[in-house]
């Protein structure tokens, strides 16, 4: 099993990397890179006096955290199986001596690796950008490499969930976007337990709660009502666990139809 | 001969749309093609026999093992499938590399295995260019190897000559049949009755998800034969020949086209029809502009048969 795997990983992710939508969501990710460098040109200016940290601190929840990863995982994860679909190449696959929970698994782990190298590249450059000026310590390379690991657990729970739709729904796209832009946006700020269903709510409960009460972006920390970091852990990889084995279910009892 | 594909009362509906209905047959090694025109179930077929679909009713066994989800049969399976779609990112060598590589080979064997492949349907030269480049022939050519690249012992080619110029349908049909030599199992789809027969004479007849006939090519030539034949002659003399045509006792039916100045016979011996129209084009001042068979296809054969 783990050779099937293996070999699934090392097809896609080859693949991955010669794919145009790669291409444009590395492009895409670099956009943060780019906003820091805008953001530092006007802070040399004079303009912005904030701390580059916290600069950085609002760029994660903004960009990363409530957009990137989102998208990252929607798109790679959604295309699992309906790419292949649309392609029409999914016989190729099919008819190979390799198991469906290995396609599935080989799949999510290659689209995992090539979004994750989009995500730190731009997590880190961004970071160093913003803060290059500052004395550079051990603990802030703590703090980048934390950031880095909830973005990272964030992104694998998206990828996941989305693998799941990706292998139920014809047009997983739309109830993706509906999702991950809709609903997860929008849960978070309930009260009580409902905010609790939604990825985003265990992502923060793993930030510093630094903009509670203050700072530009605080209102995006407004009615959290954290879940035990220990307990935000285990509940995303939770998530990541029970949406892989039900793609990897509906991947193997399911039939796919070409459109025609 | 034991058989090697058994199927069993196999049905398949899409919805409401029948796709194939209680086929039964065995399927020994050799060369055995699937005749019908297009939507008659032969990619239905194909498809379950792969593994890609399963049957609503029925079952099929290749070497006596079920094939839905069964690794150990696709290793010994190679499937081209009927659709022009690839990994267009990659070229020749990648894509045959990459899919040679699920079969756990290392990389050396994938290498060696895949140039293997490229050879032997003659596009070793184009193995690094990307397959968005490829004509249609070389797509096709290229979709063969990936089927035979791992040396199965079955191969299923669904419609594998459409889109190949006479010269590579020619290297195809002696790569297939050297298959066939090796002792393995082809089963070949074609709603294409001159191409099927340049590859075997074992054939199965199917449409309207049916199995209409099984048996040797000659049989079907016999059918075609006594099949009465439309033929439309575009003249400026088109009534002249119709008269010269007309006592002709093969001469059936006779349907004029002024407009088209064309006239459209029908014909239940075309050699002697042919025969006989040769001797007229040679007269002096009878003039055609163009000859015509609207239907001369497996569809009208099939009407034919089922009585339409």
């Amino acid at each position: 099993m783990k050779e099937e795997i293996l070999s699934v990983f090392s097809f896609y992710f080859f693949l991955g990397r010669k794919s145009g939508r790669t291409r444009t969501f590395f492009l895409l990710s670099s956009m943060a890179v780019l906003m820091a460098l805008v953001i530092r040109a006007y802070r040399l200016a004079g303009h912005w006096t904030e701390d580059g940290q916290v600069i950085f601190q609002n760029f994660l929840m903004v960009f990363f955290l409530q957009f990137l990863i989102v998208l990252l995982g929607l798109f790679y994860g959604s295309s699992m199986v309906v790419e292949e679909l649309d392609n029409r190449t999914l016989p190729y696959l099919t008819s190979r001596p390799v198991r469906r929970v290995a396609i599935i698994l080989g799949k999510y782990l290659a689209y995992l690796s090539l979004t994750t190298v989009m995500l730190v590249f731009a997590v880190l450059l961004s970071y160093l950008i913003l803060n290059l000026d500052a004395e550079f310590q051990a603990k802030d390379l703590l703090t980048v490499l934390r950031y880095s690991v909830i973005l990272w657990l964030g992104l694998a729970a998206y990828l996941s969930f989305f693998s799941f739709l990706g292998t139920w729904l014809k047009k997983p796209i739309l109830v993706g976007l509906a999702f991950g832009f809709g609903w997860e946006s929008v849960i978070q700020y309930f009260p009580g337990t409902t905010q609790k269903l939604s990825v985003a709510h265990y992502l923060k409960s793993l930030l510093p709660q630094y903009t509670s009460s203050s700072g530009k972006l605080g209102f995006l920390f407004i009615r959290l009502e954290p879940t035990r970091p220990a307990l935000a852990i285990i509940i995303l990889a939770g998530i990541i666990l029970v949406f892989l084995v039900l793609a990897c279910l509906f991947f193997t009892y399911k039939e796919y139809l070409f459109e025609d | 001969m034991s058989a090697v594909i058994e199927a069993r009362n196999l049905s398949r509906w899409y919805g409401n749309v029948l796709g194939i209905s209680e086929i039964t047959l065995d399927i020994e090694p050799g060369i055995t093609a699937l005749l019908g025109p297009n939507g008659a179930g032969k990619s239905t077929f194909m498809k379950i026999i792969t593994g890609q679909l399963k049957a609503n009713i029925g079952q099929v066994r290749i070497f006596g093992q079920p094939v839905w989800n069964n690794r150990h049969i696709f290793r010994r399976l190679g499937f081209c499938p009927e659709s022009d779609a690839f990994y267009e990112e990659l070229d020749g060598l990648e894509f045959l590399t990459g899919l040679l590589s699920l079969y756990g080979y290392d990389r050396k064997e994938c290498l060696d295995r895949a140039n293997r492949a490229l050879e032997l349907v003659e596009l070793k030269d184009a193995s690094r260019r990307p397959i968005r480049s490829y004509s249609r022939g070389m797509r096709q050519r290229i979709k063969i190897a990936q089927t035979i690249a791992h040396d199965p012992e079955i191969l299923i080619l669904d419609e594998p000559l459409s889109g190949l110029d006479p010269l590579g349908k020619r290297r195809i049909i002696r790569l297939i049949k050297e298959f066939r030599d090796a002792g393995k199992t082809v089963v070949v789809s074609s709603h294409v009755l001159p191409e099927v027969e340049a590859l075997t004479s074992e054939i199965i007849l199917i449409h309207n998800g049916k199995i209409l006939a099984r048996g040797d090519i000659h049989f079907i030539r016999e059918l075609l034969d006594s099949h009465p034949h439309m033929i439309r002659i575009k003249s400026p003399q088109y009534r002249e020949l119709a008269r010269l045509l007309a006592p002709e006792e093969y001469v059936l039916n006779i349907t004029f086209e002024p407009e088209a100045s064309a006239v459209v016979f029908e014909t239940h011996h075309r050699d002697r029809f042919f025969n006989r129209l040769n001797e007229l084009v040679l007269d002096p001042g009878l003039d055609l502009e163009e000859i015509t068979s609207p239907d001369d296809n497996l569809q009208a054969v099939f009407d034919y048969l089922v009585g339409r």
